[in-house]
């Protein structure tokens, strides 16, 4: 097979009328024999650095996590700030699938797919990073409450237990939320095969969807009900996370605004990786007409948004430090500005606080490139902000003798590195094998999908 | 379903539709009622605080309540206009000047706010102790405190917060009013404008109400803190709006007013927002007080030792259940929503509760065992909310209470909840 130079999706979409084109737009990406070179080189790219995770995992397992630069008293270190990022990277998808939803914002049917599946592969990545942390990588059950000879339990007690609970709850909604939208788009692509192997393999997983008027009220109503199911879990997650600092008496981790804080900057970050894979996406997969300006623009908004929410975080903390008079937390907080770290918090103050402010601009809201790079901005910004809450309050807690200074190691670096490998690794195989776009919801949004009225 | 048409039966003038959209007497008859109702009502509180010879204590614990109550729904209404016209919301348009009407009641806001505010900024208020620098000076822990809790500052940010919700709303409403006479591009400009003005608008609105809340609720304890406080209220706020404006539009209806154009179906969205604000609230008062109670920090933890204490405890307790556990499975059917009697009965429910949560984060400063509720309560109540409606309706009985010459109104009219 001839990788093809030129882009084969940059052609019109076949098909005599609307419906036509969106299912010819969708379903040729899957479809084509080879996809285009860029696709080779993003995968080959990621291939390398999936290697380097595997890599990096397997020297921490075989000379235990002092690898990694985590120390005392900055024990959490990189993974947690690692797995706290990835998870809020998973927010994005279900927001956009069941509170967008809930809330008839009908554009979210052009993003929502492969935002969803986003949200699963950052979870996944999320997942191994405390997995690992544990110390001893091959006893996670220990994690589970599984009747035992040792009569060992978890401690329920615990945040970081409630974290096990709620991370995977929602990686169970968000699979099935993502599964069942994709069954209708499923039997399209049997419906379509053309080799044996397709009809089969999408056949299976299509679980016997003819489309009939009864199908689609079950699939409506279940799809209703997930999301009502869903929406709690947007929030609870991260409120979750967030409870495993704001639960302990550390200065800079301890405060109230901590759970709807964490959740508005996971949507925040959420949304700008799903910008970040959205602009290449709509472009090397010939989906222009798809995920339109327009879509990027509303994207743009909700960062924005939401990152004006983080913004009143940071700011009622720091009021609110001075104002408890707790000389400890004022003392964090002005760390976290003038101290060893301060460059760690000017970076996520101008990062999530000062670039999103550019969206104020129509230019450059409906500019892809300047949503990439926004986008991608926001996504360090939004990593430097579990660094800063965690390095700086651990590493100067209340006793100035037991203060540290905590450096990654490069095996610290080539793991978190190496985590992109393994997501960008599996959104691309999706890319290339799944149905990218909601085709069945984006019809019943289509001007021919709405000639019988607004439903 | 609604249909617009000119010429029709309202006194609108230009391009009304076929319901009658004025208040005109019954606004008039309204606000007397109202007015009369509030003075005698408020003349009655002032007597029963006097004679409790406490320095007006008691008199300005049940007047703070009762105004925080009401700002609730003041406070609200400038920000359910605010956030509709930012998400350019079309279901919401058929309200969206009764939320105006309801949020350019700001400078009545202000003025009901004054027997608790004039005495704090004279330093004489009997429950703030901050208003008297002397106070703050002489306790180790408020000491510091001071460049932000003294009467002069207040001062200064009491006419910010209230001065801008009266600039922001009268924006609203006159560029709204203004629209009744345009048409086709100016109309459609309007709405632009005001989308513009609304997005800055919402983060400087973000911080009033926020300050706002930690000024007159918060400092009560001048100890006491918690970042997220100013997002409990705002629950508050949210629910208290669209459980008013529905039942303003069902008491509206039943006064022969928008009667085509309010639908069950916009119903049934206010319903929603009442029900998600209200799992919004239990989230936000669990983190709260779950972080609290977890980290066990004294400081902290006296805010609610107070508020378990004897029968506050029981009235805790009921928040939890009445603010709650309770109306979130009233509130879970679709067919209660739209069903304007169990909406009704569940807004008014939502609304003591939140009378009840207002009364819950002021009282116990008053410093007695027992939930003391009396007579003086229900009379500050009855008084401050009077004369709050009494401004809505003075300024609504003339206007129209639709905008009618929006572009998206059709949409709006047409609109259809499944």
């Amino acid at each position: 097979m001839a990788i093809s130079d030129v882009n084969p999706f940059e052609a019109p979409p076949a098909g005599d009328n609307m419906f036509a084109r969106i299912t010819d737009n969708v379903t040729r990406i899957a479809e084509t024999a080879t996809p285009p070179r860029a696709w080779y080189i993003a995968f080959g790219f990621a291939q390398l650095l999936l290697l380097m995770f595997l890599g990096s995992l397997g020297y921490v397992i075989w000379n235990g996590i002092g690898a990694w630069g985590n120390m005392m008293p900055v024990a959490w270190g990189f993974p947690i700030v690692n797995f706290v990022f990835w998870i809020g990277i998973g927010h994005a998808g279900t927001l956009i699938s069941a509170v967008l939803f809930l809330f008839r914002q009908n554009w979210r049917t052009a993003i929502n797919r492969f935002a969803e599946a986003m949200t699963i592969f950052a979870v996944v990545c999320a997942g191994i990073f405390p997995g690992m942390h544990i110390g001893r990588p091959w006893l996670p059950y220990y994690m589970f409450p599984i009747p035992n000879q040792m009569d060992m339990w978890p401690q329920f007690r615990s945040p970081l237990e409630w974290d096990v609970f709620a991370v995977s709850t929602y990686a169970t909604v968000s699979i099935l939320f993502w599964y069942m939208g994709m069954i209708p788009d499923f039997a399209t692509f049997r419906d379509r095969a053309t080799t044996t192997v397709r009809r089969v393999a999408y056949g299976i997983v299509a679980m016997g969807w003819r489309g009939s008027s009864r199908q689609w009220h079950v699939y409506e109503r279940a799809y209703l009900i997930l999301a009502a199911l869903a929406t709690p879990l947007v929030l609870s997650v991260h409120s979750v996370v967030s409870f495993d600092f704001a639960t302990a008496q550390l200065p800079g981790w301890h405060t109230t605004i901590f759970p709807p804080y964490f959740v508005a900057g996971a949507i925040f970050g959420g949304f700008a990786m799903v910008v970040t894979l959205a602009v290449p996406a709509r472009q090397f997969f010939g989906l222009k007409r798809i995920i339109t300006i327009r879509h990027l623009e509303l994207m743009n908004k909700v960062i924005m948004a939401t990152g004006l929410i983080v913004g009143y975080a940071y700011g009622m903390e720091f009021f609110v430090a001075w104002y408890s008079g707790n000389k400890y937390e004022v003392f964090t907080f002005v760390n976290r500005a003038f101290g060893p770290y301060g460059w760690a918090y000017w970076t996520m103050i101008s990062c999530n606080v000062l670039f999103p402010q550019l969206h104020w601009f129509p230019q450059v809201r409906r500019n892809p490139w300047a949503t990439l790079i926004i986008g991608l901005i926001v996504n360090v910004g939004m990593w430097f902000e579990r660094f800063v809450i965690i390095c700086t309050s651990l590493s100067r807690d209340f006793l100035p003798s037991s203060w540290g200074y905590f450096v990654p190691t490069p095996v610290d670096l080539m793991t978190l590195g190496g985590s992109f490998g393994l997501f960008f690794t599996l959104f691309l195989l999706f890319c290339r094998y799944l149905p990218m776009v909601a085709m069945s919801e984006v019809k019943a949004f289509s001007p021919a999908g709405l000639a019988h009225g607004d439903h | 379903m609604a249909k617009v048409s000119n010429g029709s039966s309202s006194s609108s003038g230009d391009g009304g539709t076929s319901d009658n959209i004025r208040l005109a007497e019954v606004g008039q008859s309204l606000f007397l009622k109202a007015l009369v109702v509030g003075v005698v009502a408020l003349g009655v509180s002032a007597f029963l605080g006097s004679s409790e010879n406490d320095n007006w204590n008691r008199f300005s614990h049940s007047y703070l309540v009762a105004f925080v109550w009401v700002m609730t729904i003041g406070a609200g209404a400038v920000w359910w206009i605010t956030i509709q016209n930012i998400v350019n919301s079309h279901w919401s348009l058929v309200i969206r000047r009764i939320g105006e009407l309801i949020a350019s009641n700001a400078p009545v806001l202000a003025v009901l706010a004054f027997p608790v505010v004039i005495p704090l900024i004279l330093g004489k208020s009997p429950m703030y102790i901050w208003s008297d620098v002397n106070n703050m000076l002489g306790r180790e822990e408020l000491k510091h405190k001071i460049p932000y809790l003294n009467p002069h500052f207040f001062a200064i940010r009491f006419v910010v917060y209230f001065g801008y919700w009266t600039l922001l709303s009268y924006f609203f409403l006159n560029r709204s009013l203004g629209q009744d006479k345009q048409q086709g591009n100016d109309a459609a400009k309007t709405v632009v404008t005001m989308r513009r003005v609304a997005g800055p608008a919402m983060i400087v609105f973000a911080l009033t109400l926020t300050f706002c809340a930690i000024d007159l609720i918060m400092t009560l304890d001048p100890r006491w803190f918690s970042t997220i406080f100013g997002v409990y209220y705002f629950a508050s706020c949210v629910m208290a709006i669209n459980s008013s404006l529905a039942l303003t539009l069902m008491w509206l209806q039943s006064k022969g007013r928008l009667t085509s154009s309010v639908t069950v179906h916009h119903f049934h969205d206010l319903g929603k927002m009442v029900f998600a604000f209200t799992v919004f609230w239990a989230y936000i008062g669990f983190s709260q007080f779950m972080l609290l109670w977890y980290a066990n920090i004294p400081e902290e933890t006296l805010w609610f030792k107070e508020r378990f204490a004897n029968s506050w405890g029981t009235l805790s307790w009921t928040l939890l259940f009445g603010h709650f556990v309770i109306p979130f499975f009233g509130l879970l059917s679709r067919w209660v929503k739209r069903n304007r009697k169990a909406l009704a009965f569940w807004c008014i429910w939502q609304l003591v509760m939140i009378y009840l949560d207002m009364y819950w984060l002021v009282m116990p400063t008053l410093g007695v065992d027992q939930v003391p509720f009396q007579l003086i309560d229900l009379t500050c109540w009855v008084g401050v909310l009077s004369l709050f409606i009494a401004g809505v309706a003075w300024r609504a009985k003339g206007l129209n209470l639709l905008a009618t010459n929006d572009p998206r109104l059709p949409k709006s009219l047409a609109f259809e909840n499944i």
